[in-house]
Formats: structure tokens, sequence, C-alpha cells
């Protein structure tokens, strides 16, 4: 069973400074998104029980090289990746058109996994465009998922309960957080990893046509919430001023 | 010159993080309290190579380096000095047998050390002596194929786990020093309760007695009468670890004084705003950043020891400085907690007993001094 995980290099969130409320990502070390780290170590436990290959597969720019050492270390058994500068901070619908047609070039692929949403951005649609765009099956919000014959067995939180889908292979799956803990490789892993299989592409490699980017992204702060600043002293002054904004019922 | 580390450097540094704060943060306190490290603890560390990190993978160990184990063993040695400690006396006696031994004594007893599942010690002090090899009086006697050992040996690290223990001792053919390696519990092998030490709690510290322990001739280590040169090589590799298990410390106490500052108060804000606790935290940052990149250097040396006189000095210094370092930023912490950091409750106490033991081992520092001036003068 070949499982393809699609992880997304972005800054370490950890070491990110803020200065005049703009993130300052000069020099901050490059990682793999965290929730694709729990997408990698899902597939990995599937390769474990039911045997075949992971392949790591991700988008971006030349760090990219270092960056994908630690999916390998942490068990997939080689990878496929698409340099360009452009693609650090593409779009989603390119990124997707980029995944899908590498995704083409490998063989056999029965799961294709992503995070729910990277660990930057969040916006949570490349594993869906690239369901679309292949025409195969999703399934979002995966909680836990197990093989059976040609099909998976998909458990999806939602906010009401639980839903279990089985699906037909192949099929896209994002998975949640909260779907396993990612082991910690160990030193040799790490070691290792930069001798394991690694295919590089380049966009011309790929017959697809970039559109000019759709979206852009002007800013990714919370939205300012103008504060009113009001005192009181006792708890009838606060219902009452509560009642007058009309927060409570009168 | 560059002073970036490479991916798979970050990533081990990043592993040996994730493991420590993950799995040894939690039970810290109570490995300090119990002086007991968990098997779980163990298994974990074994799993993740942390017991053989610089040495060949032919012989069990996962080939990253000096460079890589002191980046893992700073991290371990933040949450935990005890684990620390095990870690590095343990790699301590695997260097030496590594260093000196022969294939058939690398294969037998690094392999299971460098996997963990054996934890080896190495024993030169006795009662009489922990810095001056003349004064050795453990003796072995050759007897055909044997060499018959008796004698005690004072505050040994791992005596009490099984796998192989370096011994030195004199033996009556040379009239020298000779390093024999012997296995732990052999019949004459018997220890002591373990030692209660001030701090580094988990690491185990017991006397190590033995009385007519036979040892085959082929497990001299490095031929017979070269146990000087074996001591003084062994222990600057042993320095590594000690060196990174301080360097760790120096950056716990750091960031207890860093997050202790911000959150004790004074009237209607932190402690933070007072210039003498800002002296002090600026003074710690900067014998963090002087002992980590003299440590990280030392990592880097040893991966490659070309004339072991000069290894010796820069051991010696680097021990030196970022063991009495540790030793000031652990006080400091202490003089920020106030009163508060002589409870056991806080962790600084811990870290300020864990530093307290690097000046005093693998060398006292006026030792170490001693071989530092002693090669820049002869050299000069
Ligand atoms: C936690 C811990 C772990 C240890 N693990 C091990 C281990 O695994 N294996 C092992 O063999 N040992 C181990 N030891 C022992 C330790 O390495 C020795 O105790 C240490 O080297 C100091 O020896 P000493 O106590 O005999 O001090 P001494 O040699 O007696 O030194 C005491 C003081 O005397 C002075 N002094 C001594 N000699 C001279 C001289 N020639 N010139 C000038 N001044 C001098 C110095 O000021 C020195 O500080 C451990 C100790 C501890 C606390």
């Amino acid at each position: 069973m070949n499982i393809v995980v699609a992880m997304k290099q972005i800054p370490d969130l950890h070491q990110i400074r803020m200065r005049d409320r703009q993130p300052v990502l000069d020099d901050v070390p490059l990682t793999l998104g965290n929730i694709d780290k729990n997408a990698l170590e899902a597939a990995v436990h599937l390769r474990d029980t039911h045997g075949g290959k992971v392949i790591a597969l991700s988008a971006g720019s030349e760090e990219l090289e270092d960056t994908i050492k630690e999916a390998l270390a942490a068990g997939a058994d080689e990878a496929f990746m698409i340099l360009d500068d452009s693609l650090d901070n593409a779009d989603s619908s390119v990124i997707a058109a980029v995944l899908a047609a590498t995704i083409r070039k490998i063989n056999d692929v029965d799961i294709i996994l992503f995070g729910e949403g990277s660990g930057d951005n969040y916006s949570g649609q490349v594993g869906s465009r690239v369901a679309g765009i292949l025409g195969l099956p999703q399934v979002g919000y995966a909680s836990s998922m197990e093989v059976q014959g040609n099909s998976a067995i998909v458990t999806r939180s939602l906010e009401d309960g639980e839903e279990i889908l089985e699906v037909e292979l192949p099929v896209v799956i994002a998975v949640m957080a909260d779907i396993n803990e990612p082991r910690i490789p160990s030193v040799s892993q790490i070691l290792k990893a930069g001798r394991k299989p690694q295919e590089v592409l380049e966009l011309d490699d790929l017959a697809i046509e970039i559109l000019e980017e759709p979206v852009v992204t002007e800013s990714n702060l919370a939205p300012e919430t103008p504060r009113k600043q009001v005192v009181v002293k006792s708890v009838d002054e606060l219902i009452a001023v509560l009642r007058t904004e009309g927060v409570i019922g009168r | 010159m560059n002073f970036n580390l490479t991916k798979e450097q970050l990533l081990i540094q990043k592993m040996a993080r994730d493991f420590a704060e993950r799995y040894i943060e939690p039970v810290a306190e109570q490995i300090d309290r119990e002086n007991k490290i968990p098997d779980e603890i163990i298994e974990g560390l074994a799993a993740l190579d942390l017991f053989g990190i610089p040495f060949a993978e032919k012989y069990g160990g996962a080939d990253g380096g000096y460079d890589g184990y002191v980046l893992a063993m700073e991290q371990i040695g933040k949450v935990s000095g005890g684990v620390a400690v095990t870690i590095s006396a343990h790699s301590l006696a695997l260097g030496a047998i590594s260093t000196f031994g022969n294939e058939e004594q690398k294969v037998k007893y690094m392999t299971p050390g460098c996997q963990g599942q054996h934890i080896l010690s190495f024993a030169f002090t006795e009662p009489g002596t922990g810095s001056d090899p003349k004064q050795i009086t453990t003796t072995a006697v050759k007897d055909g194929d044997y060499y018959v050992l008796n004698g005690t040996k004072r505050f040994i690290s791992n005596a009490n786990f099984p796998g192989a223990i370096v011994i030195f001792a004199r033996d009556n053919e040379s009239g020298k020093i000779t390093a024999f390696i012997v296995e732990k519990w052999t019949e004459g092998y018997t220890v002591s309760e373990p030692w209660d030490k001030i701090g580094q709690h988990g690491g185990q510290l017991l006397d190590v007695y033995l009385k007519d322990v036979k040892v085959p001739v082929e497990n001299v280590l490095g031929g017979p009468g070269m146990g000087y040169p074996i001591l003084q090589l062994g222990i600057s590799f042993g320095k590594v670890g000690v060196s990174s298990t301080a360097l760790g410390a120096i950056l716990a106490a750091y960031e207890e004084t860093l997050k202790y500052s911000k959150e004790k108060m004074h009237r209607d804000s932190s402690i933070a705003k007072f210039q003498a606790v800002q002296l002090r935290i600026a003074d710690m940052a900067i014998k963090y950043e002087a002992a980590r990149w003299l440590t990280y250097r030392f990592g880097c040396l040893a991966n490659e020891v070309k004339d072991p006189r000069q290894f010796a000095k820069e051991a010696a210094l680097t021990k030196t400085f970022v063991c009495e370092t540790a030793v000031d930023a652990a006080r400091v912490a202490m003089d920020i907690h106030g009163s508060y950091g002589l409870m056991n409750d806080y962790k600084v106490a811990r870290i300020y007993r864990d530093a307290i033991i690097g000046p005093q081992i693998e060398g006292v520092s006026d030792m170490q001094k001693m071989i530092i001036a002693g090669v820049a003068l002869s050299s000069y």
C-alpha cells in the first residue's frame, strides 16, 4: 500500500518574534507543519500494519531539501519535492495544482494524507482541492482510520458527534491533530534520513498552468476588536451597563 | 568558521529536547526524591540511541559524533542532572573502550552498552586518591591466563547496573597502571550501598569492592602498563559529557531566572523591573553563550583528536569554565529566587545541588588548571 503524505514547509512557530504587529521571519528555522506530522505518523502506522511505502510530498523553497529530512527521519520511506522559491507563499490553488500533478507521477497511490490545516495559514483547502483535481473521494476531520481490504474506515470527529465512513481506495484524508502523538525519531533515524530516496522536481517538470495569484493575503492578524473600556465599581453597576449595551436581556 | 547547526544537528537537539520535556521533566522531581531513574526512561533513552550517540554503528552506536552528543546531553542535563551523569559516566567507559579496545572487545562490550541494555562504568578513584594515578593501590596479579584483582574503588558511577566496568589497577609485572575490562557482578565483585550525594540524584554512585576478581588476559585494555594514557585520554573524552551536563544546568538556571523574575511581583509589577535583577540576567546570558560555544567546539574537537595533550588542555579548560559557570549561574538564580530558591519545591534548588557537583568530578578544577598551565607552558 502506498501512502502519500502532503507536508508543508513553514517557519518554526515557536521561534517567531513579533515586531510592529507583524511576524519577523528572517532567520527563523523552517520545519514541517505540526498536523502534517500527525498525518505522517498515521501513515507510518498504516504502513507498519499493512506494508507498503510512505512517501512525503512537499512543495516549497530550496530549503525544503533540508526540511524534508524531518519527515524522512520520522518514518517516511522516500520524498517527492517540488522546489521553487515562489512556492513558499503560493496560494492554495497553486499548491493543490502542483501537488496533484506530482501525485499523478507517483505509481499506485492508495491513500493521500493531509493535515487538517497548515501550521501557518490553516486555510485547510489544499486537501479538498487536490481531491477535486484528481477526482478522488475525500474525508476530512479524521480522528482515526484503518484499512480493510480495498477500503478505509475513517472516524470523523465533528462538532456534534462522530461519523464513521467506509470509503473505497484511493482516497484523500485530512487528519486532526489528536489522531496520534508523532514519534520522536532516534539519532540513527535522523542521520539516515538524508540518504533515503528523494525525487526533486521543478515547476517546469509538471504540465500545469500557474495562474496569477487569485488571492492576496494582506494580513493574518486577528481582527482588532474595539474595547469600550468601561470601569464599574459593583456588580449592580456591571449588570446595568451590560443591559444598556444590550449584551444581556432587559 | 561556521556557527550554524546542520539540519541533522538541529534535529538531534530537538529530539533530545522533546524527549526530555515530554518524558523526563514530569518525573524529574521524583528521580531527585527517590534517587532512581524509572525503567521506562532508561528504555526511552535507549530507543533514541542516547546511550551510544558518538560511537560507531558497527558497535551499536549511532555514529552521531561528539557534536551530536553535546547537543543531546545539554537538553538532558537541562531537565535532570542525574539522568545526564548516568549517560556521561557510561559514555566515558565506552569512549575508553572505543579508543583503546581491540575489535573483539569493542563488539563484545560496546554493543550492549550503546544499545542501552548495559550501562557501563569507569573506575579510577580510590579512597586514597581521585586525582593521582601514582597513588593507585588496587592490584592486579598475573596468574597464567588471568589477572587477579584486589582493592576498593570509590565513587563509581553506574556500578550497580549490569555491563562492563573499566578498572585501573597496578599490575605486578609492569609495575604500572593497567586498565582492565571487567564484567560487573563477576565473582568477587560487590558494591556498597549507594552514596547519598548532594545532587544529581538518580545517578548511581557506589564503592566497588574487588576480592580476588579473575579477569582473563584478553580483557586487558590497550596493553599492560597503558593505564595512564587511557586514563588521560579517556577522561578528556569523558569531560565532553560532564561539560554538556553543566551547560544544561546553566540553561536551566537561566530559564528559571527569566521565568521567576517575570512572575514574582513587587508592588504592582514584576521584579524584572529592577536593574539589579536585569544585570544578573545579562550576566547569565553572557555566560551561557560563552559556555555554549566552548562546549559545542569541544564536541567538534572530540570528533577528531590529533594531539592528545592539546586535547587534554581543551578538555580541561572547557570543563573547568563550564562547570564553574554552572555553579555561578545556579547561585545567581538562587539570589533571584530569594528564600523560595532554598526550598526543594523549587526547581532552582535542584539545579544548584546538581551544578555544585561538576567542578569536583572527573578531575577537580585545581587539577584541570594544572593540566592547562602545564600544556601551555611546555608548548610556548
Ligand atoms: C557524582 C560523582 C560521580 C563520580 N563518578 C566517578 C566514576 O565514575 N569513576 C571514578 O573513578 N570516579 C568518579 N568520581 C570520583 C571523582 O572523579 C573524584 O572524587 C575526583 O576526581 C576528585 O578526587 P578526590 O575526591 O580524591 O580529590 P583529591 O584528589 O583528593 O583532591 C582534593 C583537593 O586537593 C587538591 N589537590 C589534590 N591533588 C593535588 C595536586 N597534585 N596539586 C595541587 N592540589 C592538589 C585540590 O585542590 C583538590 O581540589 C565521581 C564523583 C562524583 C561526586
